[in-house]
């Protein structure tokens, strides 16, 4: 109903005014749309028609159509692909199962804290946001520090403890741990930044009148924190999971460059490192392109849902 | 008020962010760029005996000045050793002016600069790497510049001669091996084994208390240590025409029980890779195997006790070592010209006949006459583990061979970390892939690289 209503106006406007068009909002996107056209219009639908060839960037004579052939060998069992492929996309979910929850819940915890007026709360702000500063490459190496079995931190203080230390890098499950430990560090600071705002944004008012309505703590947070928070949060969740699919570099350096277990079909080898090695080391950049767009399509699947699931609560 | 304060120590953070940044940069960029102006090093390289350097520094007559782009990988300490020689040859050869750029990610830089047409004069190729960038238009056939330079086959050990042929033509000469070495820590291993049962002795005694007689990881380089056990029970990696994998023999099991029970009776299991470097390096261990690019990382001044390096014992009933090679090719040029390419076959020659001051890098000179020169014995460790290099193995020069590879790895390694016990299922299973892989390169790269 109120859709029509604000419809009808609108027609009438583009009618009155249709015969002086003005170039000016064209103008005002152009640098926009030419850069978007670019870099990710053109990628993606090249990327399409890698997907149905047989194709080597340096090799244009091994060129050939081969329809829906990469997607074919993607789906047979037989083949190579299919289980490095679906074994490294397996982990790949998994890690978004181990990190998303926490990455949105640790950082909502920590913005709880930080947005209170506790003396010092500008230090530990930017103490965790810190990590998020520094590069994959930098932080993987800290903590493939901290975990190696050669008297690295952590073991060295289970073993203080009188605990078994496992081989967090060569062995599983505890490969994901180290991931995910190191990935929670060194990421969670940026959702707390986004949510403390958020959190800001909050009226006091709401507060005060829950207070002398007699509400307590507990109450405050789930009838007013959270909804207040909600369409702050489908973002959160939504760049989280898009994040966590897109896992490479944590693995790749915690194993010396993606050895042991994270080899190709290893148990800790992400989906993304598996596409990089068809496409940049195999140099089969048609099969890369396939997989990658199996990928695309099961993240904006995800992303859909995820909106659909969070808004319909509203 | 507030708002302001927090953006001012967001703004430090953000600046910080910004200097670990640049940090990371120069540590992963890693591109060394020696200037061509000579250096003052020119009288110190002297010419090997055998190798007459004077002789092949002469550009045809209507070739002026000439200035050379030569890439290689050497992004860490063995960079410096190359870019003096690099140096000494631009002393040498006033009117060839040499520019080194050593890169890491070297063979996706080489791609993209095969794509953009600015491939440099001359490259450094890994001996398994020769096919795969033959096939895919990197580099090209030298057969002509071979007889310039004035090398054949005689010249060097024959597997790391016939890894630079790939369909009938030569595309790169050798210029060193890196085998695989044995380093010890003399103070637990006095004398080191050189065969099976001496080996298990030396392991068996050097392991007390805290104290490992053998350390093996379950990543890199368990791969290469299978390989070469398996050559040495007589096994092989492929059938004669490379269409086969065949790893998964008596031979092939028989490789994979010893590393097994050696691990099970002097190692610790699930080790990371590089964890047996780290634990050798605190003096608790007795042998490792590794590459000799390791030398000065775990010998000499890098250990604080007696860290040596030797030749890898022979387990087995024959000789064979696993080892790469680097070795010397041109790129493809869009506009090739004989005197670029006449001066790119004298810095090789340069190269060839000053190997002995690459090999203090910690490496063996390819070249049979290098290695036999009385300069060359009286350096250590390299000598003692060069008589090695005469049964080195290299995989068949077919394109995307280390492709195959990769289920053999993951084989070796799922056996080592034990998530896998049926040794011969292991093996089955990696040739299995393996074949397929070789099928499918097979369908994908013909017989004959296009530039043919």
């Amino acid at each position: 109903m109120a859709t029509t209503a604000r419809q009808e106006p609108v027609a009438t406007t583009r009618a009155g005014k249709r015969r002086r068009v003005s170039i000016t909002p064209y103008l005002f996107i152009l640098p926009h749309l030419l850069v978007f056209a670019l870099f990710l219009g053109w990628p993606f639908f090249y990327g399409l028609y890698i997907s149905f060839h047989n194709f080597d960037y340096l090799r244009p004579e091994a060129q050939r159509f081969v329809g829906l052939g990469n997607y074919a060998n993607l789906f047979n069992p037989a083949s190579v692909q299919f289980t490095r492929f679906w074994s490294a996309l397996g982990n790949t979910l998994q890690f978004v199962l181990y990190s998303v929850p926490l990455l949105v819940a640790l950082p909502l915890g920590l913005a709880l804290l930080l947005n209170t007026k506790t003396p010092g709360r500008n230090i530990f702000r930017a103490i965790y946001f810190a990590p998020w500063t520094l590069s994959v490459a930098v932080a993987s190496l800290l903590w493939w520090w901290i975990f190696q079995s050669q008297g690295g931190l952590a073991n060295y203080y289970l073993e203080a403890l009188g605990f078994d230390a496992p081989r967090w890098l060569s062995s599983m499950p505890w490969g994901w741990f180290a991931v995910v430990i190191a990935t929670v560090w060194w990421t969670a600071g940026f959702n707390m930044i986004i949510l403390l705002a958020a959190l800001q944004d909050i009226p006091a008012y709401l507060y005060e009148a829950a207070s002398i309505d007699g509400a307590t703590g507990w109450q405050a947070f789930t009838r007013i924190t959270l909804p207040m928070l909600r369409p702050v949060l489908v973002f959160i969740v939504t760049t989280t999971i898009i994040a966590s699919f897109n896992l490479f570099g944590q693995p790749f350096f915690m194993t010396s460059g993606g050895q042991g277990i994270a080899l190709d079909g290893g148990p800790l080898e992400p989906v993304m490192l598996q596409i990089y090695r068809e496409g940049f080391v195999r140099n089969v950049q048609g099969s890369a392109s396939a997989m990658s767009f199996i990928v695309a399509s099961l993240m904006i699947l995800v992303s859909y849902l995820n909106f659909r699931f969070l808004r319909q609560k509203d | 008020m507030n708002g302001r304060r927090w953006s001012l120590t967001l703004l430090i953070v953000l600046l910080a962010g910004m200097l670990a940044a640049c940090g990371g940069g120069t540590t992963t960029g890693g591109a060394t760029t020696v200037p061509a102006t000579g250096g003052e090093t020119v009288a110190t390289t002297a010419p090997v005996a055998g190798g007459e350097t004077a002789g092949v520094g002469t550009l045809p007559a209507d070739c002026t000045t000439v200035a050379l782009d030569y890439w290689n990988p050497f992004t860490g300490p063995d960079g410096p050793f190359m870019g003096t020689l690099t140096d000494s040859f631009n002393a040498a050869n006033p009117n060839i002016q040499v520019v080194m750029t050593s890169q890491a990610e070297y063979y996706t830089q080489l791609g993209t600069a095969a794509a953009s047409n600015s491939l440099p004069d001359v490259a450094i190729i890994h001996a398994d790497q020769v096919a795969t960038q033959a096939f895919r238009n990197v580099i090209r056939p030298i057969d002509d510049m071979v007889a310039q330079v004035g090398v054949s086959g005689g010249d060097f050990p024959e597997a790391v001669w016939n890894a630079g042929e790939v369909a009938g033509k030569r595309y790169s000469i050798p210029l060193d091996i890196h085998p695989m070495t044995m380093f010890y820590n003399a103070d637990l291993v006095a004398t080191p084994p050189t065969t099976g049962d001496e080996f298990m002795q030396a392991a068996q005694a050097a392991t007390s208390g805290d104290n490992k007689g053998f350390l093996l990881t379950s990543g890199f380089p368990t791969q290469q240590i299978f390989s070469m056990l398996l050559y040495q029970y007589g096994g092989s990696w492929f059938n004669a025409d490379g269409t086969e994998a065949t790893w998964n023999s008596e031979a092939g099991v028989k490789a994979l029980q010893w590393m097994q029970d050696a691990q099970s009776n002097y190692s610790e299991p699930n080790l990371e890779v590089d964890a047996e470097l780290n634990a050798f390096k605190a003096g608790t261990v007795g042998m490792i195997w590794n590459g000799i690019w390791q030398t000065t990382n775990v010998t000499g001044e890098g250990v604080e006790f007696n860290g040596m390096a030797t030749a890898v014992p022979q387990i087995g009933d024959q000789p064979a070592v696993w080892a790469g090679s680097h070795q010397l090719a041109l790129p493809v040029q869009s506009d090739a010209d004989p005197c670029r390419d006449a001066a790119a076959g004298i810095f090789i020659k340069y190269l060839l006949d000053n190997s002995i001051e690459w090999s203090r890098a910690g490496q063996i000179p390819a070249s049979n006459a290098v290695r036999e020169s009385a300069d060359f014995q009286a350096l250590q460790p390299q000598a003692s583990i060069a008589p090695s290099v005469e049964s080195a193995i290299f995989p068949p020069s077919l394109p995307g061979i280390t492709d195959a590879f990769g289920p053999l790895e993951q084989a070796v390694v799922s056996v080592m970390s034990g998530t896998q016990t049926d040794l011969q299922a292991a093996l089955d299973e990696a040739a299995t892939a393996a074949n397929q892989i070789l099928a499918e390169n097979k369908t994908n790269f013909g017989d004959a690289p296009a530039g043919q």
